[in-house]
């Protein structure tokens, strides 16, 4: 794939790739075409993606934080998407893009980036493996600031084609990624959840609202509607939703170089009231070194996420 | 948090700020008598109370500063407006100020430190607030669409964005008391910080039945005549329940806190509900009080402000007074012990009473102020002995100038102890984990 | 002098000077009440010539201070010429016999008497220890007056001054309250005696503000005639306490804030009210001169109805209160220069009043209290009065059922209901220097009404 212009747009258009993703999901259905096994060999890479000053301010004001000249976390992934996703629509990607979920989002931060400048995105996709529920798949993102050839952040997402199996991978069980973790375990039976320090109350548009500042429309998102033709009763909130605005929340500001994690449990059905937990946690000097959170459904008590933020060393 | 070096005692300033005496309007439940009055209304009609009382007719005064905490646009110069519709001259200048519930408490020391520095002589601090005449916004949505459309150039760039309007947008906006960093309303933050420091339903409903009980008796003996001009037909805070008993207060239900696994322990009744109305305190030098024929109640000797790191739980959103009284103390040489009176804002019992705990807490003291054991305890005896904001309500910005007031009043009566000016302090918790404290003395004057 | 018109104003007098209305009541033989020429800063004091009727010392001396006065004074009537006043000198009576000369001129000359024109004579008091025959001229003064305001029309009153032994007809403190009943600040006051005890002394008077300087503390002064009284006490200089109980304080604050003075919230039947009232004079004025005890409640009922609450918070804000707070005064170093104290009566008071037993012993209690303070006065060259208001347009009495209202305020020799401005003006007179000679009076301000005295 060649460098783009000047924007994210110019790299592949995400809106595109979900209608292809629906026509070749109807086709390969249609065709009966025989499954792949293995994963592309080659990675998607983009360059000269510069964020958009007025979209990346949206995105902050949705995570209810300042516009600031340095990227948010979950910002870079969001500029980084488009690249992952052209990775799972292409023609040796074994897994069908839609109905894909995301299980888990491990990010390190390595170095503040600054808006102006042009990113490099490189994914790939790794790890096929099997799981009680499907088969699950991790998608590098790493991200470069030019001119320096440092990696300045590096994700990579977990995702499971539920109800795809594959032929030859790892049984149920055997899951050695640990997404089969207790707490996310638990998180089906509902957990016995901790004081809340904070609750966000997510309206209905909270899809939409997140799918205008990072560009990711997935019907499933969207509506009702939408997310009814693909077999939700209701839209769910964006699973990177609640990770930016969770960690965005958390030690502010970031220090230099950070990593975060989460993971997904029960899909935010919205509208909706989630609770959340942060515990901040110290370093032996008292300093600051990270915080743990937990997210989870105010009435129902059922979990959402949980995760956490942790300082790396400069 | 690392507990800050007590500051060294404010230099020894050219003249002192002395409180010649308030007056606020009566403060009422929301939705209630003063539902159609503005902030304007009551902050001009408790100005005019203050004038009539002192007789500031056409007196120029230094600076007024006032604010409110929900607050209308239109209401950009607030506090001037209600100057030029007072008794005051017109030459008056004022500004407003906003630092949420602890708005009256940093205009008072904030005017102080002007009369103190010998930049202005006279001041009047003030507060109002209206939760019933609240203001509310167009939603967002339309709000984006709205500025989108008046920068808009062409008639078909205007009809564009207005087709992004979707039915939803219509619905307004209206102000929320949730921390925008939690999303938890205040009470259910105070409900933390009860259930963190223990503190039981029965302490906290007798507190509140203390400050109806303080206020409704410090009504009957007229210690409010000189404090309070009526409005609107309300002669007394008509939050107050004179005949209220534990047995009622302990049949109301919770409403905070019910899902913190323990017995829910916050009720309506020892929290505070929405309220209505306006505060002025008039601050001076002593000169210009002297030369005025005006009394001098108290002197505004000192005032901290303190800020705690609530967003994550590690403190209450409203301890943050729990911090500033220790520095306040320190730096002017005192402990709790030395203070005749003791003013500590009833956002909820529990925020009383969990400062209390705090204080009398070994492991506080140590660990969070930095000292070698417990800070102290207050003597129940001089906390809020003529009522405080359960009884009274809280007008957010109006309490800081009810309790100024109250407790400048509280000291003059009082004159000296043990042959030394009477001593206060003021504490207000406010939003965003902030807190503005005060000591006052007497005011005595050599004979 | 602000006109506003209370709730259920007298629009019938408005009506009957008018136009048709003036025809109508006319023709139908209606009564026709005059509009009263009240006071206004800077206007003459009378309109026309004075007519000073009277033989003797006393009689060519008071011309002579009326000419002072630059006044345009007549010794003898020109028949046909409007007159502005009658002044009726009577000083020096020994016996009824002498009264025809005199009272009959002035009868001649009654028909000249110009609208809102002013009989005023002056005599003095009949004593037990005098001889009959002087004692029995002197007091058949008081009937000729009181039958003399009820003949007058248009608006004119008759009023009399008393003169203690040793007064001259134009002593200082005969001329001071003469001037008061001829100027229009008298115009709801008559057939009313004065009685002027000393001789005073003369001195420069200012006439456009005659409380200049004095600080002056006004009970009830949140609304109606109290409000009046602040207002009337501020336009003749003095500064003004505008106190009321602290349920009003809206009220009072808005009429200080007019005057120009400060806003006292007390409850006057509280202990230490007085005390409270003298702190706050001495806090921001280092003195005070003159005390108006205008605070009055009503509890009405039948006597044999009549509870506890009733009578007892009556008694205690109409008589109790004032007796408490002049203790306090009397007891202050700060009321000592001249002081005087006005005490609001009524005409109740005077006359009772059915279903009114406990306010009507209220107000015949001031009455009493007045006569037995102003000998404690005097020695500071003190001074204390009464004024008897009887029936007055306020916020009061516009909740009078209409006939009823409408029957009470024709009942007086003016045919109408006074103004609190009427009452204020009566109280600004006796708390001013001009009234130095006046002590233990109850001045009816009452439109000579029918009851009573």
């Amino acid at each position: 794939m060649s460098a783009g212009g000047g924007r994210p747009a110019a790299g592949p258009s995400l809106s595109k790739l979900y209608v292809n993703a629906v026509a070749m999901a109807a086709k390969a259905r249609l065709l009966r075409t025989a499954p792949v096994l293995t994963l592309p060999s080659r990675a998607a890479e983009v360059t000269g993606i510069r964020a958009d000053p007025a979209k990346l301010t949206e995105f902050q004001h949705l995570m209810g934080q300042p516009a600031r000249d340095v990227l948010p976390s979950g910002y870079v992934h969001a500029l980084a998407f488009p690249v992952a996703m052209s990775v799972m629509v292409d023609d040796e990607f074994p897994l069908p893009l839609l109905g894909m979920i995301h299980l888990r989002n491990e990010v390190e931060h390595l170095a503040p980036i600054q808006y102006r400048q042009p990113l490099a995105v490189r994914a790939w996709a790794r790890n096929l493996a099997g799981h009680r529920a499907g088969t699950q798949v991790e998608i590098v993102a790493e991200v470069r600031a030019a001119p320096d050839p440092a990696v300045v952040w590096r994700g990579v997402s977990t995702y499971l084609a539920r109800g795809v199996f594959l032929p030859g991978l790892d049984k149920p069980g055997l899951d050695k990624h640990g997404l089969d973790r207790p707490a996310t375990a638990s998180a089906r039976e509902g957990f016995d959840p901790p004081a809340a320090t904070a609750r966000w109350r997510l309206g209905v548009d909270t899809g939409r609202a997140y799918a205008a500042v990072s560009g990711d429309f997935n019907p499933i998102h969207l509506s009702v509607l939408s997310a009814r033709m693909l077999g939700m009763r209701r839209s769910i909130a964006h699973g990177m939703y609640a990770a930016s605005r969770v960690i965005e929340g958390i030690g502010s500001p970031k220090p230099d170089a950070f990593a975060w994690d989460i993971s997904f449990g029960a899909p935010i059905f919205l509208p909706a009231t989630v609770s959340l937990c942060v515990t901040d946690r110290s370093d032996d000097g008292g300093g600051w070194a990270g915080a743990g959170f937990v997210g989870w459904n105010a009435s129902s008590a059922r979990q959402h996420f949980s995760g956490s933020v942790r300082v790396l060393p400069a | 948090m690392t507990p800050r070096a007590p500051q060294p005692a404010p230099a020894a300033l050219p003249r002192r700020a002395v409180v010649v005496g308030g007056n606020r309007i009566p403060f009422a439940r929301a939705g209630g008598a003063y539902a159609k009055a503005s902030n304007q209304d009551m902050l001009t009609a408790a100005l005019d109370g203050l004038v009539a009382r002192f007789g500031l007719q056409d007196e120029t005064i230094g600076e007024v500063a006032a604010g409110a905490v929900l607050k209308h646009s239109r209401d950009f110069n607030l506090t001037r407006e209600a100057v030029l519709g007072s008794a005051l001259a017109p030459t008056t200048p004022a500004y407003d100020l906003q630092q949420a519930c602890a708005t009256g408490m940093e205009a008072v020391v904030g005017l102080s430190n002007k009369i103190r520095l010998g930049q202005i002589d006279s001041a009047i601090a003030g507060g109002v607030d209206s939760a019933s005449d609240a203001p509310i916004a167009v939603s967002e949505g339309l709000r984006a669409i709205l500025l989108d459309l008046n920068r808009a150039k062409t008639v078909r760039r205007r009809a564009r964005i207005l087709a992004r309007l979707r039915p939803k947008d219509l619905s307004p906006d209206s102000p929320s008391t949730s921390e925008p960093r939690t999303g938890l309303s205040m009470g259910e933050h105070q409900a933390l910080t009860t259930k963190q420091w223990n503190i039981t339903r029965q302490a906290q409903d007798e507190l509140a039945l203390a400050s109806h009980q303080n206020l409704a008796a410090a009504y009957d003996r007229g210690f409010f005549d000189d404090l309070i001009t009526p409005y609107r037909g309300v002669a007394r805070d008509n939050n107050l329940r004179a005949d209220s008993t534990l047995a009622k207060l302990a049949s109301l239900k919770p409403v905070f806190g019910k899902n913190l696994g323990a017995a829910a322990t916050m009720t309506a009744g020892n929290s505070t509900p929405l309220t209505d109305g306006a505060s002025t305190v008039l601050l001076a030098s002593e000169e210009w009080a002297t030369a005025h024929d005006l009394p001098m109640l108290a002197t505004v000797v000192d005032g901290e402000a303190g800020a705690v790191d609530f967003v994550h739980g590690r403190d209450g959103l409203l301890m943050a007074p729990a911090f500033a009284v220790p520095r306040l103390l320190a730096r002017n040489g005192l402990t709790l012990d030395d203070l005749d009176f003791v003013e500590i804002h009833e956002a909820f019992a529990g925020t009383v009473l969990a400062t209390l705990a705090a204080w009398e807490d070994p492991d506080f003291g140590r660990d969070r102020l930095g000292l070698d054991g417990a800070f102290g305890t207050v003597d129940r005896g001089r906390l809020n002995v003529n009522g405080s904001s359960l009884a009274a309500g809280h007008p957010f910005a109006a309490t800081g100038g009810r309790l100024v007031a109250t407790l400048a009043k509280m000291l003059h009566d009082a004159g000296t102890v043990d042959g030394r000016p009477a001593r206060g302090l003021i504490s207000v918790c406010a939003a965003g984990g902030q807190g503005v404290v005060a000591l006052l003395e007497a005011s005595v004057q050599d004979a | 002098m602000r006109s506003r018109s209370a709730p259920g104003a007298d629009s019938y007098t408005a009506f009957v000077n008018r136009g048709f209305g003036r025809v109508l009541a006319r023709r139908l033989g209606l009564p026709r009440p005059a509009i009263l020429r009240r006071y206004t800063p800077g206007a003459p004091l009378l309109a026309g010539p004075v007519l000073v009727v009277g033989v003797g010392a006393g009689a060519d001396a008071l011309a002579g201070a009326l000419l002072a006065w630059q006044l345009d004074v007549r010794r003898h009537a020109t028949p046909g010429e409007r007159l502005a006043a009658i002044v009726v000198v009577l000083d020096e009576l020994a016996h009824p016999d002498e009264l025809s000369d005199p009272v009959r001129a002035a009868g001649a000359s009654l028909r000249d008497l110009a609208g809102n024109g002013r009989v005023v004579t002056i005599s003095r008091p009949a004593a037990a220890d005098q001889a009959p025959a002087p004692a029995a001229a002197r007091h058949a003064v008081d009937g000729i007056l009181r039958s003399l305001a009820k003949e007058l029309r248009a608006g004119s009153t008759a009023n009399g001054l008393m003169l203690a032994d040793g007064v001259a007809p134009d002593a200082p403190n005969t001329l001071g309250a003469l001037r008061f009943l001829l100027s229009a600040r008298s115009a709801f006051v008559d057939g009313q005696f004065l009685s002027v005890g000393t001789p005073g002394q003369a001195g420069a008077i200012d006439r456009a503000r005659p409380l200049d300087g004095r600080v002056a503390v006004v009970t009830g002064a949140a609304r109606g005639i109290g409000a009046a009284i602040a207002r009337t006490l501020a336009r003749d200089g003095a500064a003004v306490i505008a106190v009321d109980v602290p349920a009003a304080g809206d009220h009072l604050a808005a009429v200080a804030n007019e005057i120009r003075g400060t806003a006292l919230q007390v409850d006057i039947t509280a202990a230490d009210a007085g005390e409270r009232i003298l702190a706050h004079a001495a806090q921001r004025h280092g003195r005070l001169d003159i005390v108006v005890h205008n605070a009055g409640i009503t509890r009405d009922k039948l006597l044999a109805n009549m509870d506890a609450a009733r009578w007892d918070s009556v008694i205690a804000v109409n008589i109790a209160a004032q007796l408490r707070i002049n203790e306090a005064l009397l007891a202050s170093d700060l009321f000592t220069r001249s002081p005087r104290i006005v005490s609001v009566s009524s005409t109740s008071g005077i006359a009772g009043n059915r279903g009114q037993t406990n306010y009507a012993a209220s107000k015949a209690g001031v009455i009493g209290m007045v006569k037995a303070t102003a000998p404690l006065l005097a020695g500071r060259g003190g001074t204390v009065n009464a004024v008897a208001p009887g029936f007055i347009e306020t916020e009061m009495t516009a909740r009078i059922p209409f006939a009823t209202r409408e029957v009470a305020r024709r009942l007086n020799s003016l045919q109408q209901g006074g103004k609190p401005a009427d009452v204020a003006e009566a109280i600004a007179f006796l708390a001013s220097d001009a009234a130095a000679g006046v002590t233990g009076n109850v001045l009816r301000v009452c439109g000579q009404n029918l009851v009573g005295q």
